[in-house]
C-alpha cells in the first residue's frame, strides 16, 4: 500500500468525523440543553459535561405540547397519505397520457408555489372562518395539500418518466389493465421514488409554522407553534424549548432512517444520464 | 364471498378497504372544537404569572358565575399575530381578548375594543380609582375606557450592591451621566457593568425623554418624528455606549431569559429592566446571589426622571356574541380579590391596584433589602400617568419601535455612528409616517 493511500486511509475518516462534528453539533447542543436544568445551561462558561436530568421532558409531558404532537403526526400523516394516493396518480397520468396541454397542466400545477405562503395567509383564513375549518386539523390537511400535492406530482412525474414504457406493455401483454401494470409494476419499481416524496411531503407539514400558527387557536395547535408558546412574558422556558424541539426531531430522524436506502437510491435515481 | 376483480386489476375488497382507510385518516383529521351548551367564553392571553393565576382560580369563577371560561395561553409573538387577525376579521371566537399596550391606539381607533364605560357605570364594585391612573390612562379616550390593566410592568434597577460597595458606591446612580461611570469602573472581563434587555425601543426612552427628547414632536396631535435632535443623538450614543463596552457579548440582543441567567450567575452589576423580572432575578432556586441584589429607581437626565412603563389590559371583543359573560369574566380577572391571589401566591409583582400593592402582605413579601418594591412600582405608575408615555400609545408606534431597534442595534455594533445613524432613522421614520398618513412638519 503506498504511503499516498495509506495517509487519505486515515485522513478521509478524520476529515468527515470533523465534518459530522460541525454540521451536528448544533444538533447536539440542543440535545445537551434538554438534559439539563435552566442553571446548568446557561453556566459561563459553557460545561460539557453535567449531571442530566429529565425534568425537562416530565415537564413537558405535564404541559398541552403532547396534544400538540399528537397533532403535528396526524396532519402530516394523513397529509402524506392523502397527498400520495391524489399526487401519485396524478403524475402517472401527466407522465403517460401524453395529450397536448400537459405543459400547460403541469406549470398551473406548480403556481401553488410560486408564491410565499404569507400571500395566502388572510385569505385562507377569511375563507377558513366562514367554512368553520379554523383550529380544525382537517383544515391544516386541506392546507398543507394544496402545497404537497404539486411536490408529489413533479417529483413522481421524474420518476415515472424515467422508467420504460415497455415494461407495462409487457404488462398488457400478459393481459394487466392500465390501473393493474401501474399498480403491480410501476409502483414497485418507483418505491425509492414514493419513499423520497413521502419524507419531503411528511417535512413540509410537520415543520409548518405559518399556517399553524394563522389557522389554529388551542384544538389543532402543531408542536412547532406550541413550542414558541414556552417563551413567556417574563421569560423563555429553555428546557421545555428544547426537550419539545428534540422530540420533534425524532419521528423525522426515526422515519428517515427507516427509508434511507429508498431515500438514497431516490435521490440519485436520473442522477446519472444514459 | 369471490374476491370481485375491478377492470385493471384491484381487488374490490382491497379497494374498499383503501378507501374506508383513507376516509378513516380524513375522519380523525377533521376533529372540530367542541361545543357545549352552558355559556362558555373563551380569553387569549400571553402566557404570564398572571394567567397562571387565573387558570388555577377558574373553578372559583365557574362556581361564582356558572360561567365557563376557557384561556388560551401563548407567547407574546403568537399573541401579537393571532390577536390582531381575531379583531382584523370581526371573528368573534374570542370574547376576551389581551390589550397589548403599544397597540392600544390602533385598536381603539379601529373599533376593535367594546367600549366599558356602561359596565363600569353599572357595576361599580369594579372600583376604578383602586387601579393606578398611569394604568388606566393609556385605555382611555376621553371619558371612555376600553380596557382594565392587569400588568403594568415599569422600568427599574437591579443592582450588585456588595459589587457596587466595593467600587466605593454606597448607593446605585441617580443620572445617566453617573451610570456610565459607574459601568466603566466595574465592568470587567468577568462582570459586565450594565445589562438590558433587546427590546431598546421601550429601555432607550429611559434616557431621551429625561434628556428633553421624544419619539414625536407633540404627540398625539403631532406625531413629527424627533429622532434627529441633539438630544435623541446624544442619548443614542451614550445608551449604545453601554451596550457595546460596558454590557456582555451581544449586549444589544440579550432576551429576559438570557439576562436573568446573566444576573444569576453573577455576570453582571448593574440592570435596567421591567420590574416584573424582578421576582425571577431574585429567584433562589436559581442564583446563591439574590441576597446581594437590591433594587432601585432608574437614573434621571437633565429633564427629571421618566421610567417607563408598559399596561397590558383585558378587552371585550366587540364582535363576541356574549359580552356580558365576557364582562362578568373581565371583572372578576382583574378584581381585587384575583388580584391579591395573584400577588401572593402566582409571583404577580407588577399589579395594577394599589390595595394590592399597599395589602400588609403584599408590602411584607416584596420588599427585599430593605426595597419596598411594591412603593417604587406605584410610584413609577403614578408617574407615567402624567401623560409621557403617550408616544407608545399612537396607532403608528408598533412599525416605528421596530425601526428605533435596528437603528440602535446598528449603532452599538459600530456599524454606523450615533448621528449618522439617527439622521438615518429621521427618514426613514418621515417615510413611515407619511405612508401613514402622518403629516410631517419642518
Amino acid at each position: 500500500m503506498s504511503s499516498r493511500r495509506r495517509a487519505s486511509r486515515v485522513l478521509y475518516p478524520v476529515a468527515v468525523g470533523g465534518l459530522l462534528l460541525v454540521v451536528l453539533f448544533p444538533v447536539l447542543w440542543l440535545v445537551l440543553f434538554s438534559l439539563r436544568t435552566e442553571l446548568d445551561s446557561f453556566r459561563m462558561p459553557p460545561q460539557l459535561l453535567v449531571m442530566p436530568t429529565l425534568q425537562n421532558y416530565v415537564d413537558l409531558w405535564e404541559s398541552k405540547f403532547l396534544r400538540a404532537f399528537e397533532n403535528s403526526a396526524v396532519t402530516a400523516t394523513s397529509t402524506t397519505v392523502v397527498s400520495l394516493l391524489l399526487g401519485v396518480p396524478a403524475a402517472y397520468a401527466l407522465s403517460r397520457a401524453g395529450f397536448r396541454s400537459e405543459r400547460l397542466l403541469s406549470f398551473w400545477v406548480l403556481a401553488t408555489r410560486m408564491a410565499p405562503p404569507i400571500a395566502f395567509g388572510i385569505p385562507f383564513f377569511l375563507i377558513y372562518k366562514e367554512l368553520d375549518l379554523i383550529d380544525t386539523r382537517l383544515g391544516l390537511v386541506v392546507i398543507y395539500l394544496s402545497f404537497n400535492l404539486s411536490l408529489v406530482i413533479w417529483m413522481m412525474r421524474a420518476f415515472f418518466d424515467g422508467l420504460p414504457r415497455s415494461l407495462e406493455e409487457a404488462a398488457y401483454i400478459d393481459g394487466a389493465g392500465v390501473v393493474g401494470a401501474f399498480v403491480r409494476v410501476t409502483l414497485p419499481l418507483c418505491a425509492p421514488g414514493l419513499a423520497t416524496t413521502a419524507i419531503f411531503c411528511f417535512l413540509l407539514s410537520w415543520n409548518d409554522f405559518f399556517y399553524s400558527l394563522i389557522l389554529t387557536r388551542s384544538e389543532a395547535l402543531t408542536a412547532p407553534v406550541a413550542i414558541v408558546n414556552f417563551m413567556n412574558y417574563e421569560s423563555w422556558e429553555y428546557g421545555k424549548i428544547s426537550a419539545g424541539a428534540t422530540l420533534i426531531m425524532l419521528p423525522v430522524v426515526v422515519f428517515s432512517l427507516a427509508v434511507r436506502r429508498y431515500l438514497i437510491r431516490g435521490l440519485t435515481a436520473g442522477a446519472v444520464k444514459g | 364471498m369471490a374476491n370481485v376483480q375491478l377492470r385493471g386489476g384491484i381487488p374490490r375488497r382491497r379497494f374498499l378497504g383503501g378507501a374506508l382507510g383513507t376516509a378513516g385518516v380524513l375522519a380523525t383529521a377533521g376533529v372540530a372544537p367542541a361545543q357545549t351548551r352552558r355559556t362558555s367564553i373563551k380569553m387569549m392571553q400571553v402566557s404570564h404569572a398572571y394567567s397562571n393565576g387565573l387558570t388555577a382560580q377558574l373553578g372559583e369563577f365557574e362556581k361564582k358565575t356558572g360561567i365557563k371560561a376557557e384561556i388560551d395561553v401563548m407567547s407574546f409573538p403568537v399573541l401579537n399575530q393571532r390577536a390582531d387577525l381575531e379583531l382584523a376579521s370581526g371573528s368573534g371566537a374570542y370574547d376576551v381578548i389581551q390589550m397589548i399596550f403599544i397597540r392600544t391606539g390602533r385598536w381603539i381607533r379601529a373599533g376593535w375594543a367594546e367600549p366599558l364605560t356602561p359596565y363600569l357605570e353599572r357595576d361599580k364594585d369594579v372600583d376604578l380609582p383602586d387601579l393606578v391612573s398611569g394604568a388606566v390612562s393609556p385605555f382611555r379616550r376621553g371619558d371612555t375606557i376600553y380596557a382594565l390593566p392587569w400588568l403594568a410592568d415599569s422600568t427599574v434597577v437591579g443592582y450588585r450592591a456588595d459589587l457596587l460597595d466595593k467600587a466605593g458606591y454606597a448607593k446605585p446612580p441617580e443620572t445617566f451621566e453617573a451610570l456610565q461611570e459607574m459601568a466603566a469602573r466595574i465592568h470587567t472581563r468577568d462582570t459586565a457593568g450594565f445589562v438590558t434587555q433587546d427590546n431598546l425601543h421601550w429601555i432607550w426612552p429611559n434616557w431621551l425623554i429625561s434628556y428633553g427628547g421624544n419619539f414625536f414632536a407633540n404627540p398625539p396631535d403631532d406625531l413629527t418624528p424627533r429622532f434627529d435632535t441633539p438630544e435623541a443623538i446624544r442619548t443614542a450614543e451614550m445608551f449604545t455606549t453601554l451596550l457595546a463596552r460596558y454590557s456582555p457579548p451581544g449586549g444589544a440582543k440579550l432576551n429576559t431569559a438570557v439576562i436573568h441567567a446573566i444576573m444569576h450567575q453573577g455576570k453582571a452589576a448593574y440592570y435596567l429592566d421591567g420590574f416584573g423580572n424582578v421576582q425571577r432575578i431574585i429567584d433562589t432556586t436559581k442564583t446563591q446571589l439574590a441576597d446581594r441584589m437590591a433594587f432601585s429607581n432608574t437614573p434621571s437626565g437633565p429633564r427629571g426622571h421618566f421610567p417607563q412603563l408598559a399596561v397590558h389590559g383585558y378587552l371585550i371583543n366587540p364582535a363576541s356574541k356574549k359580552k356580558e359573560a365576557a364582562w362578568e369574566f373581565l371583572r372578576w380577572a382583574v378584581s381585587k380579590e384575583v388580584m391579591l391571589k395573584n400577588a401572593l401566591e402566582h409571583g404577580h409583582m407588577a399589579c395594577t391596584r394599589s390595595s394590592v400593592l399597599n395589602h400588609p402582605e403584599v408590602k411584607k413579601k416584596y420588599t427585599w433589602r430593605g426595597s419596598d418594591m411594591p412603593a417604587l412600582h406605584e410610584a413609577v405608575m403614578k408617574r407615567a400617568g402624567e401623560g409621557y408615555m403617550t408616544y407608545r400609545t399612537v396607532p403608528q408606534f408598533p412599525p416605528l419601535g421596530d425601526r428605533v431597534i435596528i437603528a440602535l442595534t446598528a449603532i452599538a455594533s459600530g456599524q454606523t455612528s450615533a448621528a449618522d445613524g439617527m439622521k438615518a432613522l429621521q427618514r426613514d421614520a418621515e417615510a413611515l409616517l407619511r405612508k401613514e398618513g402622518v403629516r410631517i412638519k419642518g
